[in-house]
């Protein structure tokens, strides 16, 4: 049987058969991972760029960075509060869904674009601490519409400015290299 | 010339490894341990621990990271109580013997925490651990327990399962095929540490407790730092009374059990 199948496999035709079989296994898994860079559909076309330019700070919708684990997404009340009172955001195609979901009163719920693993642990309190930035991480937001990551958020893209930022103190090295900060 | 040893590095026997004393600690008093089992109901809330069922419990594979163990003279039924209850959890060995016998580094110890480490996402599952610890504190999650489907209610169609809403989020669920231990509640740890830092100040003494020693009613269970020598955990460890399980094996275990003669 397995003879069999070699010695089509080695004949013209079978030759090109499992070169397409290949090459489709190929194109599957790169679609795969093509998939999970892609940002995901969101309730409404969320305009980072224009909230940015208006002069917005971040920490006025995503205030859990300062305190907490989590920055938190904006509900629709805090959406409400600044656009109740612009007369765009009743004539605006863009705002409809949220338009309704404010008369109906049941809210929409924003799809997180910057997730870690359930077995990682990331707090947001230390590291704007240390002094970063949100878009060291999160990049320019007033280049985007709806928030992608410019980087793919992996332990290596972690343990390079953790060992950057570390460098020399071995005390701080040890405890951010330590796998129990992270995983547990 | 002078040569250092980084005690940390270093994964020879004896001497060297007994010179590191640990950073947290435990001491459990037998002679206040009413064996309540508090501790052990508190430890599975606090740390997403499965109920494995009936039929796995039969094969000897529930899942608790502290177990109270008891000891009694006498046959049945004429059994009388006779050295009380000891809870049972990881010890967080100095020098663990599950730590080398793990071939990706899943167990590795926290230079940091001095704790032992359980990574969930590098575990393949080998079991090499448990079967290398001498105090049978490691369970491992032979089913996707949390998401059997017979434990779900079928709500329009969908599984919907209640108890993933008591879940701890600083806590990993764990999938099938991974080996865990008590954890000394590291997120507990790493929560208090984050608050102190913010504050600008170090972790304070009995600031935070693990989930059993929080959940005992006879406050038989002090957690600390034992490399402080004026914190409670250290007193209560040295007072006379304390004994470490298999210490014979050179495993430097971080739990003091007390008992009275």
């Amino acid at each position: 049987m397995i003879r069999k199948f070699f010695k089509w496999a080695f004949s013209p035709m079978g030759r090109i058969a499992v070169a397409i079989a290949i090459l489709s296994l190929f194109s599957l898994a790169a679609y795969g991972l093509y998939q999970t860079q892609q940002a995901p559909e969101q309730p409404i076309q969320f305009t980072h760029k224009l909230h940015v330019g208006l002069g917005i700070q971040c920490l006025y919708c995503h205030p859990g960075a300062l305190r907490g684990p989590s920055p938190g997404l904006p509900t629709i009340s805090k959406c409400w509060g600044c656009h109740q009172q612009i007369a765009k955001t009743q004539t605006s195609a863009l705002l409809k869904p949220m338009v309704e979901a404010m008369d109906k009163g049941v809210g929409f719920t924003w799809v997180p674009v910057a997730q870690v693993p359930d077995f990682v642990h990331f707090t947001h309190r230390p590291h704007v601490a240390a002094g970063l930035n949100c878009e060291n991480c999160h990049g320019d937001m007033t280049q985007v519409t709806i928030a992608v990551n410019p980087q793919v958020m992996n332990m290596g893209w972690c343990l390079s400015c953790h060992k950057e930022r570390a460098a020399g103190d071995k005390e701080k090295l040890t405890k951010l290299t330590d796998c129990g900060t992270c995983h547990y | 010339m002078q040569m250092t040893v980084d005690l940390n590095r270093v994964g020879a026997k004896g001497a060297i490894a007994e010179a590191a004393e640990g950073k947290w600690g435990m001491s459990i008093d037998r002679d206040l341990c009413t064996g309540c089992q508090a501790c052990v109901a508190a430890c599975a809330m606090e740390n997403n621990i499965s109920f494995v069922g009936e039929e796995d419990a039969g094969y000897g594979r529930t899942q608790h990271w502290i177990r109270i163990e008891r000891f009694w003279e006498g046959a049945y039924p004429n059994v009388k109580i006779a050295g009380g209850y000891q809870p049972m959890m990881c010890q967080q060995c100095g020098h663990a013997p599950c730590e080398p016998v793990c071939p990706v580094f899943a167990t590795p110890h926290s230079d940091a925490e001095q704790l032992n480490l359980q990574v969930y996402n590098r575990c393949i599952g080998t079991r090499y651990c448990a079967n290398n610890c001498p105090y049978q504190a490691r369970s491992f999650n032979w089913r996707d327990y949390h998401t059997m489907p017979e434990r779900g209610n079928m709500v329009n169609g969908k599984l919907v399962f209640p108890l993933h809403n008591q879940f701890n989020p600083d806590v990993t669920v764990r999938r099938r095929g991974v080996m865990e231990k008590c954890t000394f509640c590291i997120q507990r740890i790493h929560k208090a540490q984050d608050k102190a830092k913010s504050e600008g100040r170090e972790v304070m003494d009995g600031e935070f407790a693990p989930a059993c020693a929080q959940a005992c009613p006879a406050d038989a269970i002090t957690f600390g730092r034992i490399d402080h020598k004026d914190s409670l955990v250290s007193q209560r460890s040295n007072e006379g009374r304390g004994v470490k399980h298999l210490e014979d094996l050179n495993t430097l275990p971080r739990v003091t059990y007390l008992k009275e003669g």
